[in-house]
């Protein structure tokens, strides 16, 4: 029965986007509440829809767009956990906005806005075929330039918009590419060999694709799923592209909170893992998606660690969590087949919870304070008991602390050691060790700044003399849910594996689950994630709180290495002075003087040519009278002579 | 009564109109020249209508009518702000697109 409404889960928003952003100022709270009710309509059929297809069903409805293109809803196991993820995430987010936006004179944009971007996420997750993903996809990045840009009378809102636009418009590029290569070989393999599509199927479907897998040449396959992941790297912030998500934070916390969480960033993984039979074909890809993910871990690990915005923490702390999706997928996908999606999309899942935790905090605390910089807070513990107690349990969910042998543990224990051990089955069964390496020096990492990042706002004395408060219950009650969700959604494990597993056999598609000789990791390898966690927790504490070492002498300008992580290894220099001013701006002024001033007006200006249609037109303009009964009576001769031509032309 | 006679009558009409649009210069007479050209070609539609035997193009005529009122209207809304600007809707007067 919800499985028909399926696609008011999409519309219930997109009415709320419409209505509140026409209506808004004339309801109570700028209209906060009408997108608040859609999204928690559309969290209602999604688990509805989740009872119903439990524990191997789907929902598959289609209807045809033009030619061999359709539209169409496809509700796998996939697709459901993700739903009901997003809307729910998306829901708490929605409800503690309407705290911390409480003095924003705009607020019937801002939940406009919010309202179709949570839309736009959940078009992306319930399409069955891959050009209406595209397309809801970018509707997603413009909601995000939209409401990065929420403030846009501030220059650095408004440049970090443009940029985000900008560098997710790469990805978005790639993965255009990518449709249309797919779109050219599926149409050659229906003509050139024996495959066909199956009747009421269409050409760009999820099922399609798969079913067409085994008739692509390897290293076409291995192209398309190239250009993919690119677009993956661009929304989910992968290195090279990752500059935008940092630079996000410009906008209000509650849309950070919503594009690292819910709504936004996790896109990019999805996109993987809902073509993952297709990288399953193409190991080279895998091992591109292993190591890019592998490497943005440590790398953006290693500038959370000297960031001093609360939010810029936590925005490379997301970067490295879904480098470690990414890191899930590649790795696991080579030595654990389906199972891959599974481990991945379970971190997926539980970051979601813990971070929008983080996010919602980092806003409660700025909201509190009226600064985002660390350096002036401090003892906050007192005056924000629920908040600085939910964000602990977030830092621990987000280091992963638990205890393995006992399968105790938050969330994030759960899901990244999880991660962690698939990619040491890897290096186990290949001899690459290198990825899991990646992993465990970025849990180190991990467990450090976020934990630096706790002490400095809560432990010790206040810096400066701020009068801080503890937040309406509008933004904690949103703050406790989530802090359930992080401490208990990890033991869900096995049945969510279990789930997750089935969801390519649905649609016929059969990937190995590799598990030939039982995997027996040893002690060490399955106590180093925590031992690392703990480490980081006890470093950050002698540190920060117990001061045993002078940062204030290490930290310095002549530090190189300080600088270097300050500066996020000069990347947003590199990428706006270097590729956006001398390259492309040069590139284009130089071709702009080439051939716009010397061929062109070469040719043009005072030549034989310029000249003759100079004086023809002198001649010419005559003919334009500007009396009126001229022209009409040229007019009527015209018609007198083209209806005398007819004549004679017709006998 | 043959249908040739509503046709002679009909040309007979645009005709004037025809020579009034290329003769008068006051905007509001050569409009008037438009609506007589416009009626002799509904004299052709109804009266083809009638002795073909078939009735569209007489719902044509009463289209073309309506669509005559609201040109009517809107040149005469040209013509009065014409003249408020120029103070004068003599058309040979008003030829600014002139080279």
């Amino acid at each position: 029965m919800f499985g028909d409404y399926a696609a008011l889960i999409v519309l219930l928003p997109v009415i709320a986007f419409v209505l509140t952003l026409f209506f808004g100022n004339k309801l109570p709270s700028g209209g906060a509440h009408l997108p608040i009710a859609a999204i928690a309509g559309s969290f209602i059929i999604s688990l509805g829809t989740f009872f119903e297809i439990y524990p191997n069903g789907s929902v598959q409805q289609s209807m045809q767009w033009f030619s061999t293109l359709n539209f169409g809803i496809l509700i796998d196991p996939l697709a459901v956990v993700m739903l009901m993820m997003v809307s729910f995430v998306s829901l708490l987010i929605h409800i503690y906005a309407v705290g911390y936006m409480a003095h924003d004179p705009a607020k019937p944009r801002y939940f406009a806005e919010t309202s179709l971007f949570t839309a736009a996420m959940l078009a992306v997750v319930l399409s069955d075929n891959i050009l209406q993903f595209f397309m809801a996809w970018e509707i997603v990045g413009l909601c995000s330039y939209l409401l990065i840009g929420f403030w846009y009378h501030k220059p650095t809102a408004a440049a970090a918009a443009k940029k985000a636009f900008l560098v997710t418009r790469v990805g978005d590029v790639l993965f255009l590419a990518g449709i249309v290569l797919l779109y050219v070989n599926m149409t050659n393999v229906i003509t050139n060999t024996g495959f066909s599509l199956e009747p009421g199927n269409f050409i760009l479907q999820f099922k399609s694709m798969f079913a067409a897998i085994p008739y692509i040449a390897p290293t076409q396959l291995t192209i398309i799923t190239l250009l993919f992941f690119g677009g993956a790297v661009g929304k989910s912030g992968q290195f090279p592209l990752h500059g935008w998500l940092p630079d996000a934070m410009e906008g209000p916390t509650t849309v950070s909170a919503l594009i690292h969480a819910a709504t936004m960033v996790t896109a990019g993984v999805y996109l993987v893992a809902r073509t993952f039979p297709m990288f399953v074909e193409a190991p080279n890809a895998l091992l591109v998606v292993a190591y890019i993910g592998g490497f943005t871990a440590i790398f953006a690990a290693t500038m959370g660690l000297v960031m001093n915005d609360i939010k810029r923490v936590l925005a490379y702390s997301t970067v490295s969590q879904l480098g470690y999706m990414m890191l899930a997928l590649g790795t696991a996908g080579m030595v654990l087949g389906a199972k891959a999606v599974g481990i991945s999309m379970f971190h997926l899942l539980s970051h979601a919870f813990f971070k929008a935790l983080l996010f919602l905090c980092a806003g409660s605390v700025i909201h509190a304070v009226g600064t985002n910089d660390l350096r002036e807070m401090g003892g906050l513990f007192g005056k924000m008991k629920i908040t600085a107690t939910t964000m602990f349990i977030a830092a621990l969910a987000l280091a992963g602390f638990g205890i393995p042998g006992l399968h105790i543990g938050t969330a994030g224990f759960f899901s990244k050691d999880a991660i962690i051990e698939g990619a040491y089955e890897y290096g186990y069964v290949t001899g690459d060790m290198i990825p899991y390496v990646f992993s465990i020096l970025a849990a180190l990492l991990t467990s450090i700044y976020i934990f630096r990042l706790w002490f400095m706002a809560f432990s010790g004395k206040p810096r400066q003399d701020r009068h801080a408060h503890e937040s309406p219950p509008v933004m904690t009650v949103p703050l406790m849910i989530l802090a359930v969700f992080a401490l208990f959604f990890g033991f869900s494990q096995t049945g969510f594996y279990g789930y997750l597993e089935t969801n390519f056999v649905l649609m016929g598609v059969e990937i190995g689950v590799h598990e030939g000789e039982a995997f027996h990791p040893s002690a060490l390898i399955l106590w180093l994630p925590i031992i690392v966690g703990v480490l980081g927790l006890v470093i950050s504490y002698l540190i920060y709180n117990r001061r045993i070492v002078d940062m204030s002498r290490i930290v310095t300008r002549r530090n190189p290495l300080y600088q270097l992580l300050l500066n996020r290894y000069y990347e947003p220099g590199l990428s706006s002075y270097v590729i956006g001013e001398k390259l492309t701006h040069g590139t284009a002024a130089m071709t702009g003087e080439f051939v716009d001033r010397r061929i062109i007006d070469g040719f043009v200006i005072d030549t034989v040519i310029s000249r003759t249609l100079l004086s023809l037109g002198d001649v010419l303009k005559k003919i334009q009278t500007g009396v009126v009964r001229n022209y009409i009576s040229v007019m009527l001769l015209g018609v007198g002579l083209l209806i005398i031509l007819l004549r004679i032309g017709g006998t | 009564m043959s249908l040739y006679i509503y046709l002679l009558v009909a040309a007979i009409i645009f005709t004037i109109g025809a020579y009034g649009i290329m003769t008068q210069k006051s905007g509001i007479k050569i409009l008037m020249c438009i609506e007589l050209m416009l009626n002799a070609s509904n004299i052709n539609l109804v009266a083809f209508s009638s002795f073909g035997g078939n009735a569209t193009g007489q719902v044509f005529a009463l289209f073309s009518i309506a669509i005559a009122a609201a040109e009517a209207g809107i040149g005469f809304a040209i013509l009065v702000a014409l003249f408020r600007v120029n103070g004068t809707i003599n058309l040979d007067k008003i030829n600014i697109l002139r080279w």
